[in-house]
């Protein structure tokens, strides 16, 4: 009797735990960071609407207060953001070619007719399109010809457009389909398990971070060497450190969220980040140009070096934690 | 003309010549790469049913091997990006030659001999430039470095020889650089390929997905004597998508992949990890650590696959009655094409790929 009584409430208790993990998810850091970069995006199309001159203060606010909402949630890559290239869509980095650049001046040499409708914009090249078209058009003096300034305006607001209607739709496709499916996971289902979508949550985490160190830090660091500081993130508009900071800070928003329930871990990632935090604050270096200066290149290093610490520390203790433990050979690319 | 060295391998291939030769192994039929209860790597020659014959040290994690086609010599590759390659007498268990990758290049993990036994060809990636290359290193001089061609794409990965020389390249369209990890820097843009590439650089065929699949990265290989390819490959986006993760191609013509979307194809979750064919050549076994699933398709891939359940499972290798499979936990599984399943456990984690020795 008393052991029945015990199966159900732990029947009762271990699913409904589980699944309050990834309710808690979706409720307090998913579809809010949707949320608001939706609304952040469309307050972008509106002020470009009226101004979209390329140095408008409103417009240049505007734009850096839409891009911070998406560089909040860059790391929930599944789902709605990978429908139709949305992701690469809205930011379409690293560049390793100058693709972007590239692919407006055909755009404006052209004067393409595209940028008319929404619908035939959304087949436009993805380089072409997203927050870091925009920073060419509103920061690079390439794009200061007063020649095109008509075309390169309707062109902005074309980009804000196609910016805030992706953001519309990957809020809709998580209320009514992602969000249902992660929620009621089931054998026939999209999602079989919880431990399936806990993994999904972890991988997207684990990958966010991957990206601050090996690409936002590495791709500007370089060797000590060969340091390339025009290969951080965001550099024209001067936001590559900010893009650290609001990732890291998104980031650990979801590591406690996940953590929820073990103390002594929460405790160890929330000190894991502020470390980072602490040190990306203090480099006081917007496009970390101090990567090609030996006196100020270890810290940026040291940053890296820190936010490695949280992803072992995610990798080990959050993976334990939520069972989510990746097999020898299920690494990415072997 | 007969050059010295072509003399010297004729020789050795015909037994005039004090040479170690697999059989004095015992015969091993495959190779691959493990850690150890230790934690320290090795390479372990096994039977054609499983057990292991020989072993030798690895200085680090291994990934992929390629044996000599007639000596008792294997080289190991470390897993991507690695700066080095170790080519071993597996009779003695002694590195016989080190191949570092020349200044600008890394190896990707996997290579391949040309039928005669007298090249190695390596996957490579060209950091100044970004794209594939690969390397010839002479395997009857001591593996000196004596060429290299590109590879006709990004991101090279396994590669192998066709009976007829001609080398078929795996390139998995993401670039990479050791600067930034194992970051893809490229997804929107990538296309990767099968590449048929002459000897001597030329490239013969080139074989790209349907648009669709451009994000499909295509890693490993099997191939059939016929010169039917298998390839398997690596979706680069949701696995909800429901990709297709394995395809068959013929030079020459269109790619033939996976039957559309079923729950078969779900359970392999965007990533097969090995692809082989079975002795008969009629099926392919497609291993899925991801899905920790193997999969067995007839090459008409007019019918419901075959799906085993295996933790960690990951490499595939052809026997003559179907497949050899080897998985993260030890296991080693005979398995045949209608999905009977013999395991043999060992103490260590199989790392990877199962090398047929041919």
């Amino acid at each position: 009797m008393m052991l029945a009584r015990l199966a159900i409430i732990a029947a009762l208790l271990s699913p409904s735990a589980a699944i309050a993990l990834t309710e808690r998810v979706i409720d307090h850091h998913i579809l809010p960071g949707f949320s608001t970069l939706a609304n952040a995006t469309s307050v972008l199309r509106q002020v470009a609407e009226q101004d979209c001159r390329r140095d408008s203060t409103a417009l240049r606010d505007a734009y850096g207060i839409a891009f911070d909402g998406w560089i909040a949630i860059s790391h929930l890559r599944f789902g709605p953001t990978e429908t139709n290239d949305r992701a690469y869509a809205l930011a379409f980095w690293p560049d390793r070619k100058g693709t972007v650049g590239r692919a407006l001046l055909r755009l404006i040499a052209a004067r393409d007719e595209s940028i008319e409708d929404p619908a035939d914009f959304a087949t436009v090249s993805v380089a072409a399109r997203g927050f870091f078209a925009l920073e060419q058009l509103l920061y690079d003096e390439r794009f200061a010809d007063p020649q095109s300034a008509d075309y390169r305006c309707r062109l902005v607001q074309a980009i804000a457009t196609d910016i805030a209607g992706n953001a519309e739709a990957m809020v809709r496709e998580w209320e009514t389909k992602q969000a249902p499916e992660m929620r009621s996971p089931g054998p026939l289902k999209t999602y079989r398990t919880d431990a399936e979508t806990r993994s999904v949550l972890f991988n997207a985490l684990a990958g966010g971070l991957q990206a601050t160190s090996e690409l936002r830090l590495g791709r500007p660091l370089g060797t000590f060497d060969r340091p390339r500081p025009r290969r951080a993130e965001a550099y024209r508009s001067g936001r590559s450190l900010a893009h650290i900071v609001v990732s890291l800070e998104a980031t650990r928003e979801l590591s406690l969220l996940l953590a929820e329930g073990h103390p002594d871990l929460v405790k160890a990632i929330d000190d894991a980040f502020e470390r980072s935090l602490r040190r990306a604050r203090r480099l006081d270096d917007p496009v970390l140009a101090g990567v090609a200066e030996p006196a100020t290149r270890f810290r940026i290093e040291a940053l890296r070096d820190s936010i490695d610490a949280v992803r072992r520390l995610i990798g080990q203790q959050l993976a334990a934690a939520l069972g989510v433990t990746q097999g020898f050979n299920a690494l990415d690319g072997d | 003309m007969t050059t010295r060295r072509r003399f010297l391998g004729t020789a050795m291939a015909t037994g005039l010549w004090p040479v170690t030769g697999w059989a004095a192994l015992g015969a091993p039929a495959y190779l691959a790469a493990a850690a150890t209860p230790e934690g320290r790597y090795r390479l372990f020659g096994l039977s054609s049913h499983g057990t292991d014959l020989f072993d030798v040290a690895l200085p680090g994690r291994g990934h992929a091997a390629a044996a000599h086609p007639w000596r008792a010599e294997a080289v190991a590759f470390a897993r991507r990006p690695g700066r080095f390659a170790l080519v071993l007498d597996c009779q003695s268990g002694q590195i016989s030659a080190r191949l570092d990758s020349p200044p600008n290049r890394h190896f990707y993990g996997h290579g391949a001999y040309s039928p005669d036994g007298r090249i190695l060809y390596t996957t490579e990636n060209d950091l100044e430039v970004g794209t594939g290359c690969i390397g010839l290193w002479d395997a009857d001089n001591g593996y000196a470095r004596v060429g290299e061609f590109p590879s006709g794409g990004i991101g090279p990965h396994d590669m192998a020889t066709l009976p007829d020389g001609t080398l078929v390249i795996a390139n998995g369209g993401i670039a990479t650089h050791p600067e930034s990890g194992r970051s893809k820097l490229n997804l929107p843009t990538m296309r990767p390929s099968l590449a048929y590439i002459e000897p001597d650089g030329t490239m013969q065929d080139d074989c790209v997905l349907p648009a669709r699949w451009h994000r499909n990265s295509i890693r490993h290989l099997a191939i059939r004597p016929d010169g039917l390819v298998a390839f398997a490959m690596q979706w680069q986006g949701d696995w909800a998508d429901n990709p297709p993760v394995f395809g068959l191609h013929r030079r020459g013509q269109a790619p033939l992949l996976a039957p559309p979307d079923t729950p078969s194809r779900q359970a392999l979750r965007g990533y097969a990890g090995s692809i082989a064919f079975s002795g008969a050549g009629k099926h392919l076994a497609i291993t899925s650590p991801r899905g920790n699933v193997v999969q067995i398709q007839d090459i008409a891939m007019n019918s419901h696959p075959i799906t085993r359940i295996g933790a960690d499972i990951c490499g595939a290798a052809t026997t003559d009655h179907g497949f050899m499979v080897s998985s993260g936990r030890g296991l080693i599984t005979q398995l045949s094409t209608d999905g009977t399943e013999r395991h043999q456990h060992h103490k260590v984690q199989w790392d990877n790929h199962l090398i047929a020795i041919t």
